[in-house]
C-alpha cells in the first residue's frame, strides 16, 4: 500500500510501517487512545521513580524537585521560601507545591502527597500535548494534528523530565497557553499568561515582541476596512507609528506589565530582598564557571578566576548578551512573527539558548515543546535524510561534550581545553545551522 | 608566668627517683620513651602590649594546631583533631575586634583576613561550654610560631636554653593556645610526640616558677571504670632537689579506644572525591563502663577546596549505603556552587555518625564520604592540589548520670567536636595510622589549563561572531525572498 502522492503534505512520522498504519489510524482517530497511553506512560515513570528511590542509593528524583519541597515546607510552616538554599524561583512554585510538604503519618498517603508536584508537572504536559493538538488543528485535520502532537506527548525525555520533578513541564504547559490564547485572539488571556511566565522564568519575555508583531490591525480585526488602503502612497514615519499602535497591542502590553508587576510586588512584600536577589539579581551576579553547553563557558571560568584589576583586557563574555537578545527579541520576530508565529517562537527560543551564556539539557525542553509545530512544514521532515542527518548531528555534538564532561567531572582527567571548549563550540555550530534552516523554512 | 613540664610515660614504665638529677637550673635523667607537655601560663600583665590589648577585647580565643606528621600519643594526652591551624573564638563586647593581623604575624597564615569574613559561626544553643566562632586552614609547620615565640619570650640576655627549646617547638606534634575571660591568664601548651628522649628540662628564665612531672599511668584496683589513674614523679625547681612520688586519680575526657584506621580517596576522584575511611574494628571500647551508650563519630574540617553537601547527606539509604548514620552537626550556609577563589570563609566542619556493621567479629570495615571539588583557578599543567586533612574518629559515650571532668590536671577542651556533645560525654579515640605517616591526603584537581588558554578569548568571539553571521544572512534571505514574493504578487494582480 502507498500512501497517496504529489499533496505536498509532508509524511507525518511514525507510519511507516503499511501494516501498522490501520491499527496506527485508529490510534489517531480519537483523542482518547493518545492523551491516555501519555497518561500511563507517565504514570509508569512517576511508580518507577518512587520504587527506585525506596530502593536505590542512587536517586531517580531530580535534586530541583527536593529543592523545591524544601522550600514549600518552610512556606508550610509559615516562613520564607528562600531559607532553603538555591531555592531561585518565584515563590509561587513553593506555593503550588504546598501539598507535598502535607504529612499524614500514614507511609503510602504521605508518599503520594510528596509526589504531588510530580503529578502537577505531569498533567502540565498533558495539557500542554493538548493546547498543541488545538493550535495544530487550525492548519490540519485532528488526527494528524495528535501524530504531531505526539512527538511532545510520548516522548520519553518530557515524560522523565517531568516525572523526575523538574518544573520545565509548567513553563511548557504557559507557553503553549500564551500562544493559543494570542492565536484566538484572548488578548487579556495572553496579557495574563505572558506576565505571569515572565515572572514564572524570565525567558518567555523574548516572545512579547513577536506577539506584539503579530497583532497587526489585519490579524486583529479582519473585518474592518484597512486604512492604508485609501492612499497608496507609503505613510509617514509618524504615521506609521501610529497604525502600530493599536488597541489589542495596548490591552496586551498593559496587562501583561500589570501582571508582571503585581506579582512581583507582591512578592517583595510578602519575601522581601531574598525573593528580588534570588530570583533575578542571581541571574545578573552569578559566575557561570561550571562547565555547560555554553559556548561562552571556557571563556567564563577564565575570566571568573582573574582578578578584578586585570579587567583592562578586552572580555567577550560582556557582550555576550548582544548577539542572543538581538536575534531572540528584535531581528528574528521582526522577519519571522508575520509568517508563523509559532514557528518564529521556536526560533527565538532556540537563539536564545544556544546563543544564552548557561546552557544546561533542561533548557533543551523550552523549545522542544514549539517543535510540533515547526516540523509539518519543515524540510527536516520533508526531506528525511536530512532531517536525520541534523538530529545525528545535534546528537554527536552533543555527545562529544557529554563524553568530555564525563571524563573532567568523574575520571579528574583536565578536559577543559581544549576537548570540551571545542565540543561546545562545535554544538554551538551544529544549532546555529539549525537554526538557520529553521528560519530559511519560512521563506 | 609559670610553667610545667611533664614527661608522660607507657603505663607499666616508671623510673628510679635516683636516677634523676635536679638543681635549681633545671633536671637530667637518663633516656628514656615518653610523650613530653610543656605548659606556660601567663598573666594579661607578663603579655607584650599587643597580644594584651587583643585578648583584653575577646571573650575566648582557643588556638589548636596539629601537626600533619603521624604522631603516637598517650594517656591521658589522647585528645585529637583533624591536623593544621584550628581558632575557635568569641569576641568581647566589642565585635570590631579583629585577631586576625596577629594570628597570622604569630602562625603564618594566609587565609585569615578577619571575623566576619574568613569565620564560621558555631551553635551556641546547643551547649553552653561552645565559642560562637570557627577558623580553620592546613598549617603544616610551627616555624613561623617559634620564630614569633623567640622574639617575644628570649629577650637579649635570655639563657641559651631558652630560645633552643623555643626552637624545638617545630618538632611538636600539637599546640594549644587559650584564653579565656574568666581565668584572665593566656596558657600555651606544646606536645612532642611519644619517642626516645633524655629526661632533660631547663629554666626558661629564671624568674619563672617551673614544675616537672615524670608520669605515667596506672590501675590500682580501687579506681572508677570512668576514671585513670597516674603514678609517677614531681619536682618543683629551686624548692627541692629529690623528686617526690605521687599517685592520684581522675575521670578523664578523651581515652583509647585501641582501634585504628585509615583516610584515603577513592581513585578516580573526579569533580566529586569520596574519602574511604577504613576503619580496625566495628566494635565500641571494650573499656567503656557497659551503661554507656557509645556511637561512633568522624569530625571533619574541610578546607574550602571542597565541601559536603548536606541535602545528599539527608537520605538514610544513601547514608546506610556508604556506612553512614546521620549528619550531626554541619557547618551553616554553605555555597554549594561558588568557586574557591570568591569564597572567603575558610570552609566547612562536619560531625558524621557513622555505622558500623552489626557483625560480633572484629573485622576491618569502611564507611565513605561523599565530597564535592569547587572549582579552582586555572593553572599551567592543568591540575591543582586540594590537601584534606584526616578527621578525627572517636567512640562517643555517654553516661547516664556521672561526672563532669573535674580535677583533670591534663584536660584538654575546645576541640570543635565537644562543644556539639553534653558535657558528659567520653570521647575514645581511635588512632590515625596513615601508610605514608602523613594525616594529609591530597586530591589533584582538574583545572583550566593556562598554558592552552591564549586563543580561547578570540576563538569564542570569532565562533560565536560567525555563528551570529549566519543566523542573520539566513533572515535576510527570508527578508529579500519575501519581498520578491511580494513583487510577484503585486505583478500578478496588475
Amino acid at each position: 500500500m502507498t500512501k497517496p502522492s504529489g499533496t505536498g503534505q509532508p509524511e507525518p512520522p511514525a507510519t511507516s510501517s503499511s501494516g501498522a498504519s490501520s491499527l496506527v489510524t485508529t490510534f489517531f482517530d480519537r483523542p482518547l487512545p493518545l492523551y491516555l497511553s501519555a497518561a500511563i506512560f507517565r504514570l509508569v515513570f512517576l511508580l518507577y521513580g518512587l520504587w527506585q528511590d525506596a530502593n536505590s542509593p542512587v536517586k531517580y528524583t531530580d535534586i530541583d524537585y527536593l529543592v523545591f519541597t524544601d522550600a514549600a515546607r518552610f512556606v508550610s510552616q509559615g516562613q520564607s521560601p528562600y531559607e532553603r538554599e538555591t531555592y531561585r524561583y518565584t515563590p509561587v512554585l513553593a506555593w503550588l507545591l504546598l501539598p507535598t510538604a502535607h504529612v499524614t503519618g500514614n507511609r503510602i498517603l504521605d508518599v503520594a502527597f510528596f509526589s504531588f508536584g510530580k503529578v502537577l508537572f505531569a498533567i502540565s504536559d498533558l495539557v500542554a500535548g493538548w493546547l498543541l493538538e488545538k493550535v495544530l488543528a487550525k492548519s490540519m485535520d485532528a488526527p494528524r494534528a495528535r501524530k504531531f502532537a505526539t512527538i511532545w506527548l510520548l516522548n520519553p525525555m518530557v515524560a522523565t523530565i517531568s516525572t523526575r520533578g523538574s518544573s520545565e513541564g509548567l513553563l511548557g504547559v504557559l507557553v503553549m497557553a500564551l500562544l493559543w490564547a494570542v492565536l484566538e485572539r484572548r488578548v487579556t488571556l495572553a496579557g495574563l499568561l505572558l506576565g505571569f511566565s515572565v515572572h514564572f522564568k524570565i525567558y518567555p519575555f523574548i516572545y512579547a515582541p513577536a506577539i506584539v508583531w503579530w497583532m497587526d490591525n489585519e490579524r486583529m480585526s479582519p473585518n474592518k476596512t484597512k486604512p492604508t488602503s485609501l492612499s497608496s502612497k507609503p505613510p509617514f514615519l509618524t504615521a506609521k507609528i501610529l497604525n502600530f499602535i493599536t488597541p489589542p497591542r495596548l490591552q496586551l502590553a498593559l496587562i501583561s506589565l500589570t501582571t508582571f508587576s503585581t506579582l512581583n510586588i507582591a512578592m517583595y512584600l510578602i519575601y522581601g530582598t531574598p525573593f528580588l536577589q534570588e530570583t533575578y539579581l542571581h541571574h545578573v551576579t552569578r559566575l557561570d564557571h561550571r562547565h555547560n553547553f555554553s559556548p561562552y563557558n571556557t571563556q567564563l571560568y577564565l575570566s571568573s578566576s582573574l582578578p578584578l584589576s586585570s579587567s583592562s583586557s578586552f572580555r567577550i563574555e560582556k557582550l555576550a548578551f548582544l548577539p542572543q537578545l538581538l536575534l531572540s527579541t528584535v531581528f528574528i520576530p521582526l522577519v519571522t512573527a508575520k509568517k508563523s508565529l509559532p514557528t518564529s517562537m521556536l526560533a527565538q527560543t532556540f537563539a536564545f539558548v544556544t546563543f544564552n551564556k548557561v546552557c544546561t539539557s533542561q533548557y533543551f525542553l523550552w523549545y522542544m515543546v514549539l517543535l510540533p509545530l515547526y516540523l509539518p512544514q519543515s524540510s527536516f521532515v520533508k526531506n528525511k535524510k536530512f532531517g536525520l542527518a541534523a538530529l545525528v548531528l545535534w546528537v554527536v555534538a552533543q555527545g562529544a561534550w557529554l563524553q568530555q564532561g564525563f571524563e573532567l567531572e568523574f575520571l579528574g582527567n583536565s578536559t577543559y581545553l581544549p576537548g570540551l571548549w571545542l565540543a561546545s563550540l562545535a554544538f554551538f555550530g551544529v544549532n546555529c545551522w539549525i537554526l538557520g534552516v529553521i528560519i530559511g523554512d519560512m521563506r | 608566668m609559670r610553667e610545667r613540664i611533664t614527661f608522660v610515660q607507657k603505663e607499666g614504665d616508671s623510673i628510679e627517683p635516683t636516677a634523676l638529677k635536679v638543681d635549681g637550673n633545671g633536671l637530667k635523667g637518663p633516656e628514656v620513651k615518653a610523650v613530653r607537655e610543656d605548659r606556660l601560663t601567663f598573666a594579661l600583665d607578663e603579655l607584650p602590649a599587643e597580644l594584651k590589648a587583643l585578648l583584653e577585647g575577646v571573650n575566648q580565643l582557643h588556638v589548636r594546631w596539629v601537626s600533619p606528621v603521624a604522631y603516637e600519643a598517650v594517656s591521658p594526652l589522647l585528645a585529637r583533631l583533624p591536623p593544621g591551624f584550628h581558632l575557635f573564638y568569641t569576641p568581647g563586647s566589642d565585635a570590631s575586634i579583629n585577631p586576625c593581623p596577629l594570628l597570622t604575624k604569630a602562625f603564618g597564615l594566609d587565609s585569615c583576613s578577619s571575623p566576619s569574613d574568613s569565620f564560621t559561626t558555631l551553635p551556641t544553643d546547643r551547649f553552653t561550654h561552645s565559642t560562637t566562632h570557627q577558623f580553620y586552614q592546613p598549617l603544616p609547620s610551627l616555624k613561623a610560631f617559634a620564630h614569633f615565640a623567640r622574639s617575644l619570650l628570649c629577650p637579649p640576655g635570655s639563657p641559651s636554653s631558652c630560645s633552643s627549646r623555643l626552637g624545638s617547638l617545630t618538632a611538636a606534634s600539637q599546640l594549644d593556645l587559650s584564653y579565656d575571660t574568666i581565668s584572665h591568664t593566656l596558657r600555651l601548651t606544646s606536645l612532642w610526640p611519644y619517642s626516645p628522649q633524655s629526661l632533660s628540662a631547663s629554666l626558661l628564665s629564671p624568674t619563672i616558677r617551673t614544675e616537672i612531672g615524670i608520669l605515667s599511668q596506672t590501675s590500682p584496683k580501687t579506681l572508677e571504670p570512668h576514671e585513670i589513674g597516674i603514678s609517677g614523679l614531681l619536682t618543683v625547681l629551686g624548692q627541692s632537689t629529690t623528686p617526690s612520688p605521687t599517685l592520684f586519680s581522675f575521670p578523664s575526657r578523651h581515652r583509647d579506644s585501641s582501634s585504628s584506621f585509615q583516610a584515603h580517596f577513592l581513585p578516580p576522584t573526579g569533580l566529586h572525591p569520596t574519602l574511604q575511611l577504613s576503619i580496625s574494628s566495628p566494635s565500641p571500647p571494650a573499656k567503656s563502663p557497659t551503661e554507656e551508650t557509645c556511637r561512633l563519630h568522624g569530625y571533619f574540617t574541610l578546607p574550602k577546596t571542597l565541601f559536603p553537601d548536606r541535602h545528599q547527606l539527608n537520605d538514610p539509604l544513601f547514608l546506610s549505603s556508604k556506612n553512614l548514620t546521620a549528619v550531626r552537626y554541619i557547618t551553616p550556609g554553605i555555597d554549594l556552587e561558588a568557586p574557591e577563589y570568591v569564597t572567603s570563609t575558610w570552609g566547612s566542619a562536619l560531625l558524621l555518625e557513622l555505622a558500623p556493621p552489626h557483625s560480633s567479629s572484629g573485622k576491618e570495615w569502611t564507611a565513605e564520604i561523599p565530597l564535592h571539588l569547587r572549582y579552582l583557578p586555572p593553572s599551567l599543567t592543568g591540575y591543582q592540589k586540594a590537601e584534606v586533612p584526616y578527621p578525627a574518629l572517636f567512640w562517643a559515650c555517654t553516661a547516664e548520670e556521672g561526672t563532669k571532668f573535674p580535677g583533670n590536671p591534663f584536660e584538654k577542651d575546645r576541640v570543635g567536636y565537644d562543644g556539639l556533645f553534653g558535657e558528659r560525654t567520653v570521647f575514645w579515640h581511635l588512632n590515625p595510622s596513615p601508610a605514608d605517616g602523613k594525616l594529609v591526603n591530597t586530591v589533584k584537581v582538574p583545572v583550566l589549563n593556562l598554558e592552552k588558554a591564549d586563543w580561547v578569548g578570540t576563538v569564542t568571539g570569532a565562533v560565536v561572531v560567525a555563528g551570529f553571521a549566519w543566523v542573520v544572512i539566513k533572515l535576510l534571505g527570508v527578508v529579500v525572498m519575501g519581498g520578491k514574493k511580494l513583487g510577484e504578487d503585486k505583478k500578478k494582480k496588475q
